[in-house]
């Protein structure tokens, strides 16, 4: 189906089901958050300062912060949800035959929902500050 | 469909930079998991290794692409949503590549001297 919907109304005309059109609109409202996200994203993380800069303290020190963590938990699941449908529709554009077009969603699905959770383990599951302490401590006590 | 016009490169542009940055984005989010081993843990190797030259060229691509596919997004929902935007979609796709070329210029201003300049 290489020849998308033009407009909400062909949108409306073209997909046979409710999942579809959902996800059409999905990405048009995820995308217009996105822009927003992952500009803010690449200028604090990327433009305001030397990238070469980053280490584990940097990251641990942001993800340390609860507006981090908030801010990054909205940009992991819209650009997951984004990237990974998008990756859908190129797979169902290019992938014609049945069996490697049923592997290649497969290997999509379980390889995004790993991702998910694990980049939800990070932003949730870590105290960054107690990990960092815990090893300064072990250091000093040497 | 599009025989070849500003329309078909627009789409074509769209989906290679999306599958592009969808792929980056996986690496991407895997990679920070790799804080949750500490300090101590493969974090900063793994990190030192992606600091060498070519990886950082490489992501000066992805803020372009990151760019291109935000502003043309952004005009897929206006030809999407709006009844007047279909006859200007030609010069927005031209307002896309030249507001892509605005942003990019002090970005790589700011970024290339810092890959080349040994900082």
């Amino acid at each position: 189906m290489a020849v998308r919907p033009k407009n909400l109304r062909e949108a409306r005309d073209t997909y046979r089901t409710n999942t579809e059109l959902a996800w059409w609109v999905f990405m048009r409202i995820s995308g217009l958050f996105l822009v927003f996200l992952v500009f803010a994203h690449v200028f604090i993380n990327n433009i305001s300062i030397n990238v070469a800069t980053v280490d584990y303290d940097y990251v641990a020190s942001r993800l340390a912060r609860p507006s981090v963590k908030v801010f990054d938990s909205f940009l992991l699941g819209f650009a997951l949800l984004h990237g990974a449908n998008g990756l859908r529709y190129s797979i169902e554009d290019y992938l014609k035959r049945p069996g490697p077009r049923f592997w290649a969603k497969l290997t999509l699905y379980v390889v995004t929902a790993a991702i998910f959770i694990m980049g939800v383990m990070t932003l949730w599951a870590f105290s960054y500050q107690e990990m960092g302490d815990a090893v300064r401590n072990l250091g000093s006590g040497l | 469909m599009y025989r070849g016009r500003e329309g078909q490169w627009a789409y074509f542009l769209h989906r290679i930079t999306g599958v592009a940055l969808a792929l980056y984005l996986l690496l991407h989010v895997f990679d920070i998991t790799l804080v949750m081993y500490g300090p101590d843990g493969p974090f900063n190797a793994f990190l030192l290794f992606y600091h060498q030259w070519p990886f950082r060229i490489g992501l000066v691509l992805v803020i372009a692409a990151v760019v291109y596919h935000a502003l043309n997004g952004l005009r897929i929902i206006l030809l999407d949503f709006t009844t007047w935007a279909i006859r200007y979609q030609r010069s927005m796709w031209y307002g896309v590549l030249g507001i892509t070329t605005i942003i990019g210029i002090p970005v790589l201003i700011k970024i290339l001297p810092e890959i080349f300049g040994g900082a």
